[in-house]
């Protein structure tokens, strides 16, 4: 598997001016993509996500480290460029440009024109079901169609690595839905997807890899399967009272999520599973299922951000 | 060749675009109703004057009127869309997904200069074609003279334009380019004035003086002069005895031309390695 | 890589700002020349037609030297001989006009003076001219454009971002304004910033002028002679009234230094002024000759020519009058028009050269020569009788009528040539001046009475032109002048 995005040492200092302290958005930062992947960039807000992104396209120079993108180092180079798509957080458009007249502005900047141009129009604006309102004003869309008509910008060209930044934010669910099963239909043609959110739920559901950024470092990176920790085991149960959950947490047995008589007992490390099954027997609980825990991605997030954040203050 | 073509390729639609969101602007459509106002109000300046006496007084009236109103009106245009096209898509961020487009830089700054000037140039024809008919409405005749001011007027705009054009890349809003683009316009035509600095400075003989003088005299010889297009009135009335406009209106041109180029290059120079 | 391109830009900037200064140092160098060749034509113009000097401006010594320094200009003879005589003050003080005055005379040669004006060959004549500008001890570069800020800051220049024109503009409206409400004064100051202003503004010169000469002097009483003033700013004895036209003419004048080439404006000042208030013919003559050299309206030298009659300039006028139907066969002006002018001239001209030949006769001392002047004499008058008859009409019969008189006097019957002149000054009324005066002096010569109105004319006509305060030399030449009249 070739690489598709490969940083190395990139730090990023924002000089302060006059009396302002330097700010360092990224330090020694080495993030590895894969072509053909979804890369999710992970991070909570002014981690230096949004940095990292605008050093790949050359809108901002990065003060050390370097920059490969489908193995040359010429970042910000129009060859570089034509093989990227790019979905910029909250951006406008001119809006007195209809739909499609946007598409055509942007597929023309790629050099892209006549027949072919028509083809990739007709084909992003299905793909993003925009077909219907391709002869509207911008002014007159919604949110979501706005972002619609940005990831049909970005997907004009057909490039080779998309990168959106925050692709599904202020859309409803179906919209995000549709979305997901888009980026997931471009990885599925071969794609490689970075993508900077915060909404983990997304993220979860789609990438393949994840990179979780806080404060400029590169705190985790890896497929979900290495970084999400497979540790217990969950029984369900019903019948569960007050004295029953004091007592199994007597025998080391937590009970999480608990509904009215439902509960979800987590198993700890302490005690097999086996033993838990019995002690739900000898309490007499009615057992529903058992099932593996996973970590969420969520709290892979919380955890390992809050361990930074520990470190930092100590 | 191709290569070349290719190059300007980018720019051209970039341009295009630039011309067409700029000439919708509010702002602008409001500078040029006011003008037109003003042009069409200039042919009833004569009524201030004895209705007796016929004289060509009144057409001298309106013609310079209008001229000084396209001036006026189009520098403020000028000023305000040199101004405005690069850090009004700073603003909105529609510069990300241009910027991220297989654009070079200067390919996008040149498309936004050239866009830029396609809305002064249309602008400016607007306000011309209702002053020649106003003009030939009274006349009878066309006024030709009124083109070749009408050049000279653009070449000065495009000096202008350069420079707000290069602060504007140094800036994220349009407001402090806006400032400064009537800065330029207000300092550029007191260009000739450093020529008095530098002759009164000289008088007392000590060396902070000379140095002052040397300032002057060294700006005075680097910055434009915009007072140099004051031609531009001198033609429009058409006296027998105007200076030979063949020889001045091709240096000027030329004179509006390079400055505008290092403008250009100014712009380049601070856009270049830009953080966006 | 960058870095290397980064040096690149920074020298094509630095080319480029070089070039720009170099093209801007031209474009300075233009202008600089523009405001030189302006000047020069300007003080071209004075030396040729006004000889206005003031001891206070070095224009004439900046002038001279631009003559000592033109060779190129040198054998550049004027196109056109001056066809008229030098009017009295047409002959400047060193009796001949220099290189650039000859050659501004033609504004063809406007070409080869702007040549001169920004060569290399005046560089220093040019930069002091430059100087002398900006220090104000130009006279006739007195545009404020050149001008030196003032001491108390910025000058009017800059305040106006060249838009000086545009409040000259407004500045006549208010000139209009006050000559509306009769403020003459106010307005006279007015007209003067409009025009420092805006040296261009062609129609403030004529319409100004209009004024003075017209419209502020038509409610005034001509000044008796006696109590008017010598002004010797002016070379006119001048009272209340007549103070008017002067301005009137300074204004043109300085109007047409700075634009010379307007034909207007040389028009207004012979026709308007010179002629039409003044009567005075001969400058009349003077300035209308240098209308007609510049570009100009097909009206103009019609009354050029009719000037020149008036001035005695029978040939010229008669030429002149051909040439026009020549040229202008087909319109109504030479068709019905010119032939008249022709007629009357050519009788004019048959009747000055058969009292040439009178003058002759009476001169000769052999009586054969007498005799065959007298009968050329004769000859003449006869013909030009006959072309006065066949001219007929009021202005035809009038001068018929008067060439009879002079036969009646001749033969001493000069009650009848008085009843003639009577008769013909009541038909043809623009010879009324030149008839009454014929009556006095046929009276005289008769031993006639003549009655009080004449006898208060020739009162009034022996110290016309004379007042207190005029120089010897000029006493001297109009008591000539009344002598010769009477």
């Amino acid at each position: 598997m070739s690489i598709a995005i490969q940083t190395s040492k990139l730090t990023k200092v924002y000089e302060g001016s006059f009396r302002a302290q330097d700010v360092h958005a990224l330090k020694e930062l080495d993030l590895t993509i894969n072509q053909g992947e979804i890369y999710g960039y992970l991070g909570p807000n002014g981690s230096g996500k949004t940095t990292t992104i605008k050093m790949m396209l050359g809108l901002l120079f990065p003060t050390s480290g370097t920059i490969e993108i489908l193995g040359s180092s010429h970042v910000g180079s129009a060859s570089v460029k034509r093989n990227i798509g790019y979905l910029p957080e909250g951006a406008y458009y001119p809006d007195f440009l209809k739909g499609e007249e946007i598409l055509e502005y942007y597929g023309k900047l790629y050099g892209l024109g006549g027949k072919d141009l028509r083809r990739r129009m007709a084909e992003t604006l299905e793909l993003v079901g925009m077909t219907h309102a391709r002869k509207r004003l911008l002014r007159g869309y919604s949110k979501g169609m706005r972002q619609r008509i940005g990831l049909a910008q970005a997907l004009i060209s057909d490039p080779a690595i998309l990168i959106l930044d925050e692709p599904t934010t202020g859309l409803d669910p179906i919209a995000r839905k549709e979305i997901r099963d888009i980026l997931a239909n471009l990885r599925d043609k071969g794609k490689t997807l970075l993508i900077s959110s915060h909404e983990l739920l997304e993220v979860e559901l789609i990438c393949d890899r994840v990179g979780i950024l806080f404060e400029g470092v590169l705190q985790a990176q890896g497929t979900l399967d290495e970084l999400l920790q497979q540790r217990d085991v969950t029984v369900d149960v019903d019948g569960v009272d007050d004295a029953a959950v004091s007592k199994l947490a007597e025998k080391g047995l937590q009970v999480e999520d608990r509904v009215q008589s439902r509960a979800k007992l987590r198993v700890a490390s302490a005690i097999t599973a086996y033993e838990a099954l019995e002690l739900c027997r000898a309490f007499d609980l009615k057992l529903i299922g058992v099932a593996p825990r996973r970590e969420t991605l969520e709290e892979l997030f919380v955890r390992i951000v809050g361990a930074a954040q520990s470190t930092r203050r100590q | 060749m191709g290569a070349f073509i290719d190059f300007f390729r980018g720019p051209w639609y970039i341009a295009v675009y630039t011309y067409r969101e700029g000439i919708r602007k509010k702002t602008l459509i409001g500078f040029l109703i006011l003008s037109l106002l003003v042009i069409f109000g200039a042919s009833f300046i004569s009524s201030y004057l004895d209705p007796t006496s016929e004289t060509d007084i009144d057409l001298k009236l309106i013609k310079d009127i209008c001229v000084a109103t396209i001036s006026i009106f189009g520098v403020l245009i000028t000023i305000f869309i040199s101004a405005s096209v690069v850090p009004g898509e700073i603003e909105n961020k529609v510069i990300y997904t241009i910027l991220s487009k297989p654009v070079r830089r200067i390919q996008y700054l040149l498309g936004k200069f050239i866009g830029a000037q396609l809305i002064i140039i249309v602008n400016l024809l607007l306000m011309g074609v209702l002053f020649f008919a106003a003009l030939y409405m009274r006349q009878g005749i066309l006024p030709t003279l009124l083109l070749w001011s009408m050049l000279l007027t653009y070449f000065e705009f495009l000096i202008i334009s350069a420079f707000t054009f290069a602060v504007s890349c140094a800036s994220t809003s349009a407001v402090v380019p806006t400032i400064i683009g009537l800065f330029i316009y207000i300092t550029g035509n007191l260009t000739e004035f450093l020529k008095d600095v530098q002759n009164r400075a000289g008088q007392s003989g000590k060396w902070f003086d000379d140095a002052i003088g040397w300032i002057a005299n060294a700006l005075y010889q680097v910055l434009p002069n915009l007072q140099n297009f004051s031609l531009k009135t001198q033609i429009i009335n058409g006296q027998p005895n105007d200076p030979p406009t063949d020889v001045l209106i091709p240096n000027l041109m030329a004179y509006g031309t390079l400055y505008a180029v290092f403008g250009f290059l100014l712009a380049w120079v601070i856009f270049w390695r830009k953080e966006m | 890589m960058k870095r290397h391109q980064k040096w690149v830009l920074a020298g094509a900037m630095i080319l480029i700002l070089v070039l720009a200064a170099a093209q801007g140092r031209r474009v300075r160098h233009l202008r600089e020349s523009e405001a030189f060749y302006r000047w020069m034509l300007a003080a071209a113009v004075n030396e040729r037609l006004f000889q206005d000097e003031s001891g206070q401006f070095k224009d004439k010594e900046l002038f001279d030297r631009c003559n000592a320094g033109s060779q190129s200009l040198a054998g550049l003879a004027p196109a056109v001989a001056a066809p008229n005589e030098p009017a009295k003050d047409a002959a400047p003080a060193n009796g001949e006009v220099s290189q650039i005055g000859q050659a501004s005379q033609e504004y063809k040669n406007d070409p080869r003076i702007w040549a001169l004006a920004q060569s290399s060959e005046l560089a220093d004549v040019r930069a002091s001219f430059l100087k002398m500008a900006r220090t104000r001890q130009l006279r006739f570069a007195q545009d404020i454009q050149y001008a030196e800020a003032e001491q108390s800051g910025v000058g009017l220049f800059n305040l106006f971002f060249g838009f000086r024109k545009v409040a000259a503009n407004f500045i006549w409206i208010q000139v209009d304004r006050y000559w509306h409400q009769g403020e003459n004064y106010r307005m006279i100051a007015l007209m003067k910033t409009c025009t420092a202003l805006d040296p261009h503004f062609v129609e403030a010169y004529l319409i100004g002028s209009w004024h003075l000469a017209y419209n502020v002097t038509a409610k005034m009483m001509d000044t008796p002679w006696p109590q008017r003033k010598w002004e010797s700013r002016y070379g006119a004895c001048v009272g209340e009234k007549e103070k008017y036209y002067y301005v009137a003419i300074n204004f043109l004048k300085d109007g047409i230094r700075n634009n010379p080439r307007n034909y207007k404006l040389y028009f207004d000042l012979g026709f308007a002024v010179y002629k039409q208030k003044l009567k005075d013919y001969q400058n009349a003559v003077k300035y209308l000759s240098e209308a007609i050299r510049q570009p100009h309206d097909r009206w103009v030298p019609r009354q050029l020519f009719i000037c020149q009659e008036l001035n005695g300039q029978y040939a010229e006028a008669l030429a002149g009058w051909e040439d026009y139907s020549r040229r202008f066969a087909e319109t109504q002006t030479g068709q019905e028009v010119a032939p008249r002018f022709i007629k009357r001239n050519q009788g004019h001209l048959l009747e000055q050269q058969s009292e040439q030949a009178f003058a002759a006769s009476a001169a000769a001392s052999d009586p054969a020569e007498k005799e065959r002047f007298r009968q050329e004499g004769l000859k003449l008058r006869g013909q030009a009788k006959d072309i006065y008859t066949v001219l007929g009409s009021t202005e035809g019969d009038g001068l018929r009528m008067r060439i009879e008189a002079t036969e009646l006097a001749e033969q001493k019957r000069y009650m009848e040539a008085v009843a003639l002149l009577d008769k013909a000054r009541w038909e043809s009324a623009e010879l009324w001046d030149d008839l009454s005066h014929r009556i006095m002096r046929y009276k005289a010569e008769g031993n006639l009475p003549i009655s009080l109105s004449e006898q208060k004319e020739m009162e009034r006509e022996k110290d016309a032109g004379l007042c207190e305060g005029i120089p010897q030399q000029e006493r001297q030449r109009v008591l000539e002048r009344n002598a010769k009249r009477l």
